[in-house]
C-alpha cells in the first residue's frame, strides 16, 4: 500500500509539473489541479502510520493521525475555490485575446 | 479577556467584511462602514502593540480554549503586532483613497468586502502562530488580492491577476508541501512547538527540502528578484487604492516570513538562507533599480522600485545582527507609509490625465496643474531616496549603521553604490510629470482622486523622519526580542 501510494504520488506530481510547464493555459491549469492532488495525498500519507486503520479505533498506535485529514480536507476547499477563480479569469482572457496560447496573452509589456 | 486581543485586529474586518456585503444596496453606507470598521481595527491592533510593548510579553490566545500545541494559537509578540500596526495604518489610507477616488472600481458592491477580508489575510498571517493558518490566511489575501485586481478599470487587470494567481498558487503548493514535509519530520505545526523540536533534531532528512520550501514561498510573497516577473505587471493593473496596497504592505508577508524563519523557526540552518538573502536582495536592488530607471509608466517604476527595496530590506536581514534586524524592521514600516503614498500620487495624476493611465507618455507635464500633488510627491521621493528630514533618510542611516557595525564592507559599498539608482528613477518621474511642459495641449480633468490620502501618509513619513525615536527604540526592542527564540517558545507553550 505505501508503495502504492508512492507512485501514486510521484506520478501525479510528474504528469502535474509536465502539464503545468505547457503553453495551453488550460492543459496548465490542468496541471495545476492534478498539482493540487498529489499535495493533498502526500499531506494524507504523513498521518496513516499504517494507512489502513481509521482513526477512531481504539488500537493505540494502529490508527490514523487525524490532523492531516482535516489540513487535506480544508486544502481541497480551497484548492476547490481557487480553481473556480483560475478558470472564470481563463474564461475572460480566452474571450478577450481568442486564444489558450500563453505567449500571445502579452499586452502587459513595458 | 487580555488574551482576546490578540483576536480582535483578524475578527473585526471578518465581521466587516460580512456586514458590508449586506450593505451592498447602500454603496455610501458601506464605504463609511468599511472605513469605521477598519479604524477600530487599526485601533485594536495599536491597543495590542501598546499591550505587548509596555508588558514586555506577547499576548497568546489559544482558539478554542485547546492549549498550544493541540490548537491553533495566535500569538502577538513585537514583531507581528508592528506587523499588525503597519498594514492597517497603510489600510486604513487605502479605504480612504477609495472612499475619494474615481474608479468605477470602488462603486462594485464587492470592492470594500474584498477589501476587509484581504486586511484579514494580510493581519491573520502575521499574528498567527500556526504553519498552516498561515497558508489559509495567506490564502484568503491573495484571493482578493487577484480578485480586487482582475476588476480593475485597466482592462489588463484581468490579465495582470491571472499571472499572480497562477504564480501565488504555485507558491502556496510549495507552502502546503513544506508544511507536509515538516508534518512528518516533527508531528507538530504550531511554530513554538516546531521550534523546539527543529533544533532538537536537526537531522532530519526532510528539514532542508522544508527550508528551501519555505524560502521559495517567501520569496515569491516579497516578490524577490529571480520570482518578481509578475509583480510590476500586476502592481501596475490593480485600481490605485489596491496597488498601493499590494506594493507596500501585502510584499512585506515575505519579509515577516524570512524574519521568523531566521530567528525563530530556523535558527541553526539561518546562516545558508541569509547568505542566499544578501545575494537576492543586491540583485533585486540593483535589477529593480535599473528597470524602474528603463520604465515608461509611473506606476510601474513603483512597482520596479518595491523590488529594489525589498532588496535593503533582505539585505538587513541576511546581515542578521540585532541593529541589522532593528534596521530591517525600521525600513519595513518606513517603506510601506512611502510607497503607498506615491503610488497614490501616481494613480491621483493618472486619474486627471485625459485616458486613465500613469504611462509617462500620457502624463508628462500634467503636474504643472496639480501642485499640491507635486509637492507630496517630492516630499515622498526624498523619502523614498533617504533624504533628511523624511523616514527614508531614518532607514537608511540604520541599515548602514548596522552593515558598518556588522563589518559587511563590500556588501555595503555594493549597497551604496546601487542605492544611487533610486536618486535617478525619483528624479525621473518627478521630471517627467511636473517639470516637462505637456506633449501637447493635455486636457486636464478638472476633478480627480481626492489627495487626502496620500497627504496623510507623507505627513506620517515626516512624522517619523522628525521624531525617529519611538520607532527606533520599537524595532530595537523587536530585534532584542527575536534574539531570544526560547522566550517565544516559553510564551506560546508555557512553562
Amino acid at each position: 500500500m505505501e508503495l502504492l501510494t508512492a507512485l501514486a504520488i510521484g506520478a501525479l506530481f510528474g504528469i502535474a509539473v509536465f502539464q503545468i510547464l505547457r503553453r495551453n493555459v488550460i492543459r496548465s491549469v490542468i496541471g495545476l489541479i492534478l498539482l493540487g492532488n498529489a499535495i493533498n495525498l502526500l499531506l494524507l500519507s504523513t498521518g496513516a502510520y499504517q494507512g489502513l486503520v481509521p482513526a477512531y479505533t481504539d488500537a493505540i498506535g494502529q490508527r490514523s493521525d487525524a490532523l492531516p485529514q482535516a489540513l487535506v480536507l480544508t486544502a481541497i476547499v480551497i484548492s476547490m475555490a481557487s480553481i473556480t477563480l483560475v478558470l472564470s479569469m481563463l474564461y475572460v482572457l480566452s474571450a478577450r485575446y481568442r486564444t489558450s496560447d500563453l505567449d500571445e496573452i502579452n499586452e502587459l509589456q513595458g | 479577556m487580555d488574551q482576546h486581543l490578540a483576536l480582535l485586529p483578524i475578527l473585526l474586518p471578518l465581521l466587516g467584511a460580512a456586514v458590508a456585503v449586506l450593505l451592498r444596496r447602500r454603496p455610501a453606507l458601506q464605504g463609511a462602514w468599511a472605513l469605521v470598521i477598519m479604524l477600530s481595527s487599526l485601533a485594536s491592533s495599536g491597543w495590542l502593540l501598546a499591550r505587548v510593548w509596555s508588558s514586555g510579553q506577547p499576548v497568546v490566545f489559544q482558539s478554542g480554549g485547546w492549549p498550544a500545541p493541540f490548537g491553533i494559537s495566535l500569538v502577538a509578540d513585537l514583531l507581528s503586532a508592528t506587523m499588525a500596526v503597519m498594514s492597517q495604518t497603510v489600510l486604513v489610507a487605502g479605504i480612504l483613497y477609495a472612499l475619494g477616488s474615481r474608479d468605477q472600481v470602488v462603486g462594485y458592491p464587492a470592492f470594500y468586502p474584498l477589501f476587509l477580508t484581504l486586511s484579514v489575510g494580510l493581519t491573520g498571517a502575521f499574528l498567527t502562530g500556526d504553519l498552516f493558518n498561515l497558508y489559509v490566511f495567506s490564502e484568503l489575501m491573495m484571493f482578493s488580492g487577484a480578485i480586487l485586481t482582475a476588476i480593475s478599470d485597466d482592462r489588463l487587470g484581468v490579465e495582470a491577476a491571472f499571472k499572480y494567481f497562477y504564480i501565488s498558487l504555485l507558491a502556496s503548493a510549495f507552502l502546503l508541501l513544506a508544511v507536509g514535509s515538516l508534518y512528518v519530520s516533527y508531528g507538530t505545526l504550531n511554530l513554538a512547538d516546531l521550534a523546539w523540536r527543529i533544533e532538537a533534531n536537526p537531522a532530519a532528512p526532510l528539514l532542508p527540502l522544508a527550508i528551501a520550501l519555505l524560502t521559495a514561498t517567501f520569496m515569491v510573497k516579497s516578490a524577490v528578484t529571480p520570482f518578481h516577473f509578475w509583480q510590476p505587471d500586476f502592481h501596475t493593473a490593480s485600481p490605485t487604492a489596491v496597488s498601493a496596497m499590494l506594493s507596500s504592505v501585502v510584499v512585506k508577508l515575505g519579509v515577516y516570513g524570512f524574519l521568523r524563519m531566521t530567528t525563530l523557526l530556523f535558527v541553526e540552518q539561518a546562516p545558508a538562507v541569509r547568505g542566499l538573502l544578501v545575494a537576492l536582495g543586491l540583485a533585486g536592488i540593483l535589477y529593480g533599480g535599473l528597470s524602474a530607471a528603463g520604465t515608461h509608466n509611473a506606476k510601474r517604476l513603483l512597482a520596479y522600485s518595491t523590488l529594489a527595496q525589498i532588496g535593503f530590506i533582505l539585505v538587513a536581514i541576511g546581515w542578521g545582527t540585532p541593529l541589522a534586524l532593528a534596521a530591517a524592521l525600521i525600513f519595513t514600516v518606513n517603506h510601506s507609509l512611502i510607497k503607498a503614498a506615491l503610488l497614490m500620487l501616481a494613480g491621483a495624476v493618472a486619474s486627471r490625465a485625459p485616458v486613465k493611465t500613469a504611462a509617462f507618455d500620457v502624463i508628462t507635464g500634467l503636474g504643472r496643474q496639480m501642485p499640491r500633488a507635486g509637492v507630496l510627491f517630492f516630499l515622498g521621493g526624498l523619502a523614498l531616496i533617504g533624504i533628511p528630514p523624511t523616514n527614508g533618510f531614518i532607514s537608511k542611516m540604520m541599515l548602514f549603521r548596522s552593515g558598518i557595525e556588522a563589518g559587511q564592507f563590500t556588501t555595503l559599498a555594493a549597497v551604496g553604490l546601487v542605492s544611487v539608482l533610486t536618486l535617478i528613477y525619483v528624479i525621473r518621474a518627478f521630471q517627467r510629470i511636473w517639470w516637462q511642459p505637456p506633449l501637447e495641449e493635455a486636457k486636464v480633468k478638472p476633478v480627480g482622486d481626492r489627495l487626502l490620502a496620500p497627504a496623510l501618509l507623507i505627513a506620517a513619513v515626516l512624522v517619523l523622519g522628525l521624531w525617529p525615536d519611538p520607532l527606533i527604540r520599537l524595532a530595537q526592542a523587536t530585534a532584542a526580542w527575536l534574539g531570544d527564540p526560547q522566550a517565544y517558545v516559553r510564551a506560546v507553550l508555557g512553562g
